[in-house]
C-alpha cells in the first residue's frame, strides 16, 4: 500500500512521518514511534487502555487511522508529566494506590485527562461513568475514582 | 502498637511510577534489533486427526524466515504431575480443541505472518468431538486420550468418618446440585512471549508469568536443553488471577521460532487468542448432601463435584481438590466424602482461576441457608456455628495456627447492618452473606520453598536478588518494604533483581499466594542475616551487645537511644568491606507442609503454613421487569494475619469484588456454540465496569499468624471467594429464590422470578378467596 504523508503534534515535538492509510494512530504510536505506554488490549475500542488525547479529547488510537489524526495534537501518557514534573492525575494514581498491574492506567490516565480538561469540577457520577470506558481487572475501580475525585476536590481548594 | 517505620502502614508502591509514566514495559512493548513476527495456526476441528500439513508454498512466501510444526518439537508431553502429562505442544497427531496450535511462522511483519499462516495446508480426518461432562462420561463417548479410560482425568477421593453414620444421625438432611458455566481470567494484557538466543545458545525469554522458575524448567525439558540456558526474564505483568502459572504453547512455540531462524521473534496474542488458547475456568455440577444437628451445625456432607476440564490436564489434581479444600478450611463438619471428577473434553484446558469453583463455594453458602431457612436460623448464625476456630484440624489433618474467621463474620455483618436488615428489607431488595478460606501454597516439591539473596553496597543501598514476581498485585513493593524495614534503610535505597531465573535462587512463585508467606519470608530471613552482620561489626565500635542494637533511618544505634546517637549505616558496611569481607547475605524460607501430602494418593497432611479467612456481606436490588441485579452495597472483612500495607490489601479487596462478585456471579460466563467460544471479546464477555461497582466497605482482620512474616498470610484470594457466595445469597434473598445455576445474569433471574409467580398466584388467588370469604362471613 502507498504511503501518505502526515504532519502532526505529538507530545509537543513535529513529526512529518509517511504512514499506511490502514495504520492505526496506535500502531504508529507503538511501532514506529516506540511510544508504547498505550496499550492494546482488545483491538476493538472496547478496553481503553489504547486511549490517547487528540486535541485534547480522549480517543481509541486502535480505532483511528493514523491518517486521521492529521494535522492534530496528540498526548499520549509520556507526554502527561510536564517539565519533568508529574501531573497530578499521574501523582493522585500513585498515592491512592489506584495503580495495581498497570496495563489499563495510561489509557485511564488520559480519559481522565480529558474528562478533566472538559470539565475541571467533574462531580463523583460523572468520573465514574467517564471511566467506564476502560476496563480495569485489578482494582475494581475504586481508588482509581477516587484518585481522579481527589485531583478535582484539590484543585478546588487552590482556586 | 508495633514499633516498625514501614511495615503495618499505607505505602504507595514502588512500581507505580513507572506505570504513570508508560515507562513500564509489558511483553508487547520490547522490541530487539533483527526481531520477528510470530503468527500461530489453530485448530478450526474440535476433534481430528492430523493427516498431513504442508508448509511449503508458506515457505516459498518473501520474509519469512521460519515455520515450526510438532516435527520441530521433542515430543514431550507437559503435565504438572507425572501422571498427567498429556499434552504435546503443537501435537502431531491430533488436535481436540477449537484453537489447539498446529503450526507458527516467523515473519519480517505481521502481514507476512499472517499471509504465510492462510498458506500452510493441513490435511484433517475430522473425529467426533464431547462438549459436555455427563455426554463426555457416558460408555460411548470419544476417547480424547487413550490413556484415560472413560474421559476421567482425575479423580480425586476423600472419606474422613462416616457419612452415612453421620447422615443418619442427622436433624435435618437435603441435597441440591450447583452448576456454572466456564469462566475466564481477561487479563488486561494479552498473553505475548518475546524470545531470542544468545551465541551461546542460551534462550533469553519474557513472557507474562506467575513464576518465572515454573515456566524455566518445563521449557528446559521441552526444549531439551539444561535448565541454565533457559533464562526467562522480569518484565511487567498485566494480570495473571492464577491462569500464568504454567508453561504455554507460546512460550514453547516462540522459542522454536527463534531458534530455528536465529533472530529474536515476538508472539502477540489477540484478545481472542488469549480468551481460547490460554486457560479458562472450569465447568462444574456439584452436588452437596448435607446433614445438620437442630442447632444447624454441619455433622455431615457428601460431595460429588464434576468438572469440565477441556482438553488437557492442566493443574488437574490441585484443580479438583481446591474448591473442596477452601470449605473444609472454612467450615467445621464431623464426616466429609468428596469425590471429584476432571473430565476431559474437547474444549480449551482449564486452570485455576481466583474464584475457582464458583458452583461449588456458592453452592455450599447457599445450602446452608437453604438449611437455616428450614431450621429457623438466620445466615450468620448459620456460618457463626459451623467457623473454623484457631487450634482445629482440617478433615484432611491440616493444623490451623491462626484463624479469625468468626470476627470477620461478626465484624462484616455489624458494619453491613444486617440484624437491622435481615428479614426487613422491602421487596426486591436482598441481603447475603458469603464465607470461605484459602491456603497459602502447597506442598509443591522441589519448588516449595524460596531462596534470596541480599547485598549491600558502600553507599547503604541493598540489593534483593529474589525469584518473587510481580504479577501486579504488589509483590515488589512488598520485598521492598521488608528489605528497608529490616536494614533500617529507605524504599529509595533498595534494588531489586527479580524473577529472573539465571540470576534467582529458586522460588515457588506467585502461585496460590504464597508470595508473602514463602517468597518474603525468604528476603526478611536474608535482610536479618545481612543485618546480623551489621550489628556485629557496629557492637564492636559502640561496645555494645549486638542484640541491643537497632537499624532506622539509616542508622545502627542502641535501642530506645536517638537514632543520631548511633553509626551511619554506610559506615558499618565500609568498616566490614575494608576487612575483605562482602556485606551480604542469603535467606530461605521452607514452609512447614506435610511433602507426604499428594493430591489423589494421599490428600492428608498438612498443606500449608497458614489459611486466610473471608466473608462478605452484600445487599443488592433486583428489577422485577429486566431482571437485573443492581449491588447498593458490599462489606468485606478478612483474616490477612497481618496487614503488611493496608493500602495494597484494600485494592486488592476491592478487585476481589469486583472479579468475584460483582463479574463472578452477575455477568461472567462463556457462552458455547458446541466447542467455539461465542463471547472471547470484552465486547461480549462482561467484566465490571466502573459504573456497575458498588460501594464497597473494606475491613481488616489480623489474626498475627505464627509462622508468617509479621504474621502476614494472604490478601483478596478469600475475597473473592466469599464475595461470589454473598452476592449469590442476597440475589436469592431478594427475590425469594435460592439460585442454584452460576453466573446469576438477568434472563436466570428473571426465570426464576416469573417461574415464582406463577407457582405462588394460585395460591395467593387461595389466599385472596379466604380472606375475602372470612369478610363475607360475618356480614351474612
Amino acid at each position: 500500500m502507498n504511503k501518505q504523508s502526515l504532519e502532526i503534534i505529538i507530545n509537543g515535538e513535529k513529526y512529518s512521518l509517511a504512514v499506511e492509510p490502514n495504520r492505526t494512530l496506535l500502531e504508529m504510536l507503538r511501532d514506529d514511534l516506540e511510544l508504547t505506554g498505550a496499550k492494546e488490549g482488545c483491538g476493538e475500542g472496547v478496553c481503553g487502555s489504547c486511549t490517547v488525547l487528540m486535541d485534547g479529547k480522549p480517543v481509541r488510537s486502535c480505532l483511528t487511522l493514523a491518517l486521521e489524526a492529521s494535522g492534530s495534537h496528540v498526548t499520549t501518557v509520556e507526554g502527561l508529566a510536564q517539565h519533568g514534573e508529574l501531573d497530578p492525575l499521574q501523582q493522585s494514581f500513585i498515592d491512592h494506590g489506584a495503580v495495581q498491574c498497570g496495563f489499563c492506567t495510561s489509557g485511564m490516565l488520559m480519559g481522565a485527562k480529558g474528562l478533566l480538561l472538559e470539565n475541571p469540577h467533574a462531580g463523583a457520577k460523572e468520573i465514574r461513568n467517564s471511566l467506564s470506558g476502560h476496563i480495569c481487572r485489578c482494582t475494581g475501580y475504586t481508588k482509581i475514582v477516587e484518585a481522579v475525585e481527589s485531583v478535582v476536590e484539590s484543585s478546588k481548594e487552590k482556586r | 502498637m508495633s514499633n516498625y517505620a514501614l511495615v503495618g502502614k499505607n505505602m504507595p508502591r514502588v512500581d507505580s511510577k513507572a506505570k504513570v509514566t508508560g515507562q513500564a514495559l509489558f511483553t508487547a512493548d520490547l522490541k530487539f534489533p533483527k526481531m520477528l513476527v510470530g503468527k500461530i495456526l489453530r485448530s478450526p476441528h474440535p476433534h481430528a486427526r492430523i493427516v498431513d500439513i504442508d508448509i511449503s508454498a508458506a515457505l516459498n512466501i518473501p520474509g519469512v524466515k521460519a515455520i515450526v510444526t510438532g516435527h520441530d518439537t521433542i515430543q514431550r508431553k507437559w503435565g504438572v504431575f507425572g501422571y498427567t502429562q498429556d499434552q504435546l505442544f503443537l501435537p502431531a497427531d491430533k488436535v481436540r480443541f477449537i484453537g489447539e496450535e498446529i503450526a507458527a511462522v516467523a515473519a519480517i511483519d505481521e502481514d507476512t505472518a499472517q499471509q504465510a499462516i492462510d498458506c500452510i495446508r493441513v490435511e484433517y480426518e475430522v473425529l467426533d468431538a464431547v462438549f459436555d461432562i455427563m455426554e463426555s462420561l457416558a460408555p460411548d463417548a470419544p476417547l480424547l486420550h487413550e490413556d484415560f479410560p472413560h474421559n476421567i482425568n482425575v479423580h480425586v477421593p476423600i472419606n474422613v468418618g462416616d457419612v452415612e453414620k453421620g447422615l443418619a444421625e442427622s436433624y435435618y438432611v437435603r441435597e441440591d446440585t450447583f452448576t456454572a458455566v466456564e469462566d475466564s481470567y481477561f487479563q488486561g494484557e494479552p498473553y505475548a512471549v518475546v524470545a531470542r538466543f544468545d551465541m551461546d545458545n542460551n534462550l533469553e525469554i519474557w513472557m507474562p508469568n506467575a513464576g518465572p522458575h515454573m515456566k524455566a524448567k518445563p521449557l528446559s525439558n521441552a526444549l531439551g536443553i539444561p535448565l541454565n540456558k533457559v533464562r526467562v526474564r522480569k518484565i511487567t505483568i498485566g494480570g495473571a488471577f492464577g491462569g500464568r502459572s504454567e508453561i504455554a504453547p507460546a512460550d514453547l512455540i516462540c522459542a522454536l521460532l527463534a531458534r530455528k531462524s536465529s533472530r529474536p521473534v515476538k508472539i502477540v496474542y489477540t484478545r481472542e487468542e488469549n480468551s481460547i488458547a490460554t486457560r479458562q475456568g472450569h465447568a462444574l455440577i456439584t452436588t452437596i448432601k448435607t446433614g445438620v444437628g437442630q442447632d444447624g451445625r454441619v455433622i455431615a456432607r457428601d460431595i460429588t463435584c464434576y468438572m469440565d476440564g477441556g482438553a488437557y490436564s492442566s493443574t488437574g489434581p490441585i484443580a479438583v481438590s481446591v474448591p473442596f479444600l477452601c470449605m473444609e478450611q472454612a467450615y467445621k463438619m464431623e464426616h466429609v466424602r468428596y469425590n471429584g471428577y476432571r473430565v476431559y473434553t474437547n474444549k480449551p484446558p482449564r486452570g485455576m482461576i481466583r474464584i475457582h469453583g464458583r458452583a461449588f463455594a456458592c453452592g455450599v453458602d447457599t445450602q446452608l441457608d437453604m438449611i437455616g431457612d428450614h431450621l429457623g436460623i438466620d445466615p450468620v448464625t448459620m456460618r457463626l456455628v459451623n467457623a473454623r476456630e484457631a487450634g482445629e484440624f482440617t478433615n484432611t489433618k491440616s493444623h490451623v495456627a491462626s484463624c479469625a474467621m468468626k470476627d470477620t463474620i461478626t465484624k462484616a455483618s455489624d458494619r453491613a447492618g444486617w440484624k437491622e436488615k435481615w428479614g426487613k428489607l422491602p421487596p426486591l431488595r436482598g441481603i447475603g452473606i458469603g464465607c470461605n478460606s484459602v491456603q497459602t501454597g502447597f506442598p509443591m516439591g522441589i519448588r516449595g520453598g524460596s531462596q534470596a539473596t541480599i547485598k549491600l553496597n558502600e553507599d547503604g543501598g541493598a540489593t534483593v536478588i529474589s525469584g518473587v514476581v510481580d504479577n501486579g498485585q504488589g509483590n515488589d513493593n512488598m520485598l521492598v518494604q521488608i528489605t528497608a524495614e529490616e536494614l533500617g534503610i529507605r524504599p529509595e535505597d533498595v534494588q531489586l533483581v527479580t524473577a529472573d531465573t539465571e540470576v534467582t535462587s529458586s522460588d515457588p512463585g506467585a502461585y496460590s499466594q504464597v508470595s508473602t508467606f514463602i517468597g518474603g519470608h525468604a528476603v526478611k530471613n536474608a535482610a536479618e542475616n545481612v543485618r546480623k552482620q551489621l550489628f556485629d561489626a557496629a557492637s564492636k565500635v559502640l561496645k555494645v551487645d549486638p542484640d541491643d542494637l537497632m537499624a532506622r533511618d539509616r542508622m545502627i544505634c542502641v535501642k530506645g537511644s536517638p537514632t543520631e546517637t548511633g553509626i551511619p549505616l554506610k559506615k558499618v558496611i565500609r568498616m566490614i568491606l575494608a576487612s575483605g569481607k562482602s556485606v551480604s547475605g542469603q535467606g530461605e524460607y521452607w514452609p512447614k507442609v506435610d511433602p507426604k501430602r499428594e493430591w489423589v494418593k494421599n490428600p492428608f497432611g498438612q498443606m500449608c503454613g497458614a489459611f486466610s479467612f473471608g466473608t462478605t456481606v452484600a445487599e443488592v436490588e433486583v428489577d422485577s421487569e429486566t431482571g437485573k441485579v443492581k449491588v447498593i452495597e458490599v462489606t468485606v472483612a478478612q483474616d490477612v494475619g497481618f496487614a503488611l500495607n493496608p493500602l495494597v490489601i484494600e485494592g486488592q479487596f476491592q478487585g476481589s469484588v469486583a472479579m468475584g462478585g460483582q463479574g463472578g456471579i452477575l455477568t461472567e460466563g462463556h457462552v458455547w456454540d458446541k466447542g467455539s467460544v461465542l463471547n472471547p471479546t470484552q465486547l461480549e464477555y462482561k467484566v465490571p465496569l466502573a459504573c456497575d461497582m458498588p460501594k464497597i466497605n473494606t475491613i481488616i482482620v489480623e489474626s498475627n499468624d505464627p509462622e508468617g512474616p509479621y504474621g502476614t498470610k494472604e490478601s483478596g484470594m478469600s475475597i473473592a471467594m466469599s464475595a461470589a457466595q454473598a452476592y449469590a445469597a442476597a440475589v436469592s434473598n431478594a427475590i425469594g429464590v435460592y439460585m442454584t445455576d452460576f453466573p446469576l445474569t438477568p434472563d436466570k433471574v428473571l426465570g426464576a422470578l416469573q417461574n415464582k409467580m406463577e407457582l405462588e398466584t394460585p395460591n395467593q388467588n387461595e389466599d385472596v378467596m379466604e380472606k375475602t370469604l372470612e369478610l363475607v362471613v360475618p356480614a351474612v
